[in-house]
């Protein structure tokens, strides 16, 4: 073991962290609006690898990775569309339509890859953008202030969400219909208006996190290339209690242990690879048992709605 | 209603995954007149025919066979994206039942599957690898990809200029362990006060993950990277990104993608292999032997990137050559993991 954590390192930790936790953020803050409007999405991974195969395909062939993440938005918003007409208007169970999309998602973009593309092919993503003055400040300019926009795009969203969520009167409607559907029905909100909004806008942010894979970080495509981040999304969802600095908090918390864990095994510090490999997932189990207190969830969460009914 | 829409979607499930299934070449489909006698050959893969890796290079193996006997002597069927070893059974037994003459399943994961299904089809050649148990009608393909990974380590370390290389691993197992021990070999060999650093993603198709693990290996000062399986093409274009780092291939050439930053790449000529099993399946040899793939034999072949020719000191080509021709008159002997 070498003493080589110097402060190029520790900053290189952190800046990776950031844009580790980049697609968690963008699909688990999706999934939040989704849930708390009482509808569980379980086929965000498939999403998410339709929104990669989008991104990567529009950016191949425009040239513009802006295409790239205006498609990846488009189908991303399709396939919430469809999850929404499954669960919200035809009522079917939620878990069992959101495998089937996940299915759907991961089959079809590898179809449409090797009917369109086929083969390794790797385009030209998104550069990083170092903002001005703020990437100037010591320590923390260089891990927050110099990376693409899709990472700021994340961040930004954390702040956002919250306001819309708990300052607007469309996100009261939304926290209402996910808890009290009878009530907000009554009321004169559309309880089918307001899921179908939110599986769409949750969707959309799926697809988002998709095209960050792509046009982001690997700027190529690959079979399966999410590789169970949806999965971890939705995770963190239910670690962040529905709310979105909570999922901050949870998606920084996994990707900082991936990166530091990255960085342990290159620097050859004498630890067990496959120790080192689980460290991300270990840590937020840990994190997730200790931090006790009441376990809130919107109430009406994976009910279909039926008028006259009772939930 | 809600039924249809259930049985529409999971029509378009079935539909989107066997888009993506079998694809069977039927190249010249035989004249009734005069009956040729073809050999059918069946490949079954954990990834894709086109993952630039493991895959692929196998795939373009039997494009070659196809070439040099003649279209209309061999036939190939492929079933891509079998990782799991249950599903890859089903197609197995599939393409025995179909009366394929012979099935690769390729990758290590197949053998115990295999060793099951064999014993109902004694008629039938298989081979799988790489590893090294046998069955009488089963070959095991087994690179010695130690030797190309030690000559791979000799090239970086005397060419690297920050003085560390790094490995990016997929998962502890397989040929992964003995490329990555022999390039770690071949880096102490190049230069003494060289570092050779490995990390694992913990996965074999995580491109993505396998970028960042470069990203980081970099940022830590590695400027010659190298890793195998199918990710590895993540770590490599997070190595195309970048000025100064150059990047060492494993099981096929990937310079096409990055040629200005595959310095070298170890080659495995699959084609050599697999004309091997056709004679010996038609000199009445069914299977029971360990097909070693070696630079002695030129089954694997080591190939430098012309356009980066210039990158390489010439005393570090004349390092490798050298030991390439120790490892070939059996002077060298490259150490395997110890088990």
């Amino acid at each position: 073991m070498e003493g080589v954590m110097n402060s190029a390192i520790i900053i290189s930790i952190l800046a990776t962290g950031i844009r580790l936790a980049t697609p968690y953020l963008l699909a688990a803050l999706g999934e939040m609006f989704t849930q708390r409007s009482g509808v569980y999405n379980l086929g965000v991974e498939g999403i998410m690898m339709m929104g990669a195969f989008a991104g990567f395909f529009a950016t191949l062939h425009s040239g513009s990775p802006l295409m790239g993440i205006v498609a990846s938005l488009l189908i991303g918003a399709l396939m919430g569309l469809l999850m929404a007409l499954v669960s919200v208007t035809f009522k079917a169970e939620q878990g069992i339509s959101g495998i089937g999309l996940y299915m759907l998602g991961w089959g079809l973009s590898g179809l449409l890859y090797r009917l369109y593309v086929g083969g390794i092919t790797s385009i030209d993503g998104l550069k990083t953008i170092k903002i001005p003055l703020l990437s100037d400040i010591p320590f923390l300019g260089p891990i927050i202030f110099d990376q693409n926009v899709l990472v700021y795009t994340a961040l930004v969203l954390v702040p956002l969400s919250g306001f819309i969520l708990f300052k607007t009167s469309w996100g009261l409607n939304v926290r209402a219909v996910g808890n009290k559907p009878e009530a907000a029905d009554t009321l004169g909100v559309s309880v089918e208006r307001i899921r179908y909004q939110c599986l769409i806008l949750g969707g959309m942010l799926a697809g988002l996190a998709g095209a960050f894979l792509t046009i982001g970080q690997a700027n190529m495509y690959a079979d399966n290339i999410t590789a169970g981040r949806g999965f971890i999304a939705i995770a963190l969802v239910y670690f962040g209690r529905w709310s979105p600095w909570g999922i901050l908090l949870g998606s920084l918390l996994f990707s900082m242990a991936d990166s530091f864990q990255s960085m342990v095994q290159v620097l050859g510090i004498n630890f067990p690879y496959e120790l080192a490999v689980i460290l991300p997932y270990v840590v937020t189990i840990i994190a997730l048992a200790i931090s006790f207190g009441r376990v809130w969830a919107p109430a009406a969460l994976g009910k279909p709605f039926q008028r006259g009914t009772r939930g | 209603m809600k039924r249809v829409l259930a049985l529409i979607l999971a029509a378009l499930t079935l539909l989107a995954f066997t888009g993506c299934g079998t694809n069977t070449n039927k190249s010249a489909e035989t004249t009734p007149a005069t009956k040729v006698e073809k050999v059918r050959i069946a490949l079954v893969l954990p990834a894709t025919v086109d993952d630039l890796a493991w895959g692929q290079s196998m795939v373009e193996g039997l494009k070659v066979v196809q070439k040099t006997m003649g279209a209309d002597k061999v036939e190939i069927a492929t079933s891509e994206k079998l990782g799991s070893a249950v599903d890859a059974g089903a197609a197995i037994r599939q393409y025995a039942t179909q009366g394929y003459d012979i099935i690769l399943a390729h990758g290590s994961q197949y053998q115990s599957v295999l060793m099951d299904i064999a014993k109902d089809f004694p008629k039938t050649t298989f081979a799988y690898g790489s590893g090294f148990a046998t069955a009488p009608n089963i070959f095991a393909y087994d690179p010695q990809a130690q030797d190309g990974g030690y000559l791979l380590g000799i090239l970086a370390a005397m060419t690297t200029k920050s003085g560390i290389v790094g490995i990016i691993g997929p998962v502890e197992s397989g040929d992964a362990v003995k490329y990555n021990y022999g390039v770690q070999q071949g880096v102490a060999k190049g230069k003494a006060d060289v570092k050779s650093r490995i990390a694992y993603t913990g996965s074999f198709n995580d491109i993505v993950g396998a970028g960042n693990l470069a990203k980081t290996q970099m940022s830590a000062g590695a400027d010659i990277l190298t890793g195998s399986s199918q990710q590895a093409v993540g770590a490599m274009r997070a190595v195309a990104e970048t000025k100064g780092n150059y990047w060492l291939s494993t099981d096929m050439d990937q310079s096409s993608i990055a040629p200005d930053h595959v310095l070298a790449a170890q080659v495995y000529r699959w084609e050599k292999v697999v004309t091997k099993i056709i004679d010996l399946r038609k000199q009445g040899t069914l299977g029971g032997q360990h097909l070693i793939l070696s630079l002695a034999d030129g089954t694997i072949e080591l190939k430098y990137n012309d356009k980066l020719a210039d990158k390489i000191p010439a005393e570090a080509k004349a390092a490798v050559e050298q030991a390439k021709a120790d490892i070939i008159s059996g002077k060298l002997k490259v150490e395997l993991p110890k088990k």
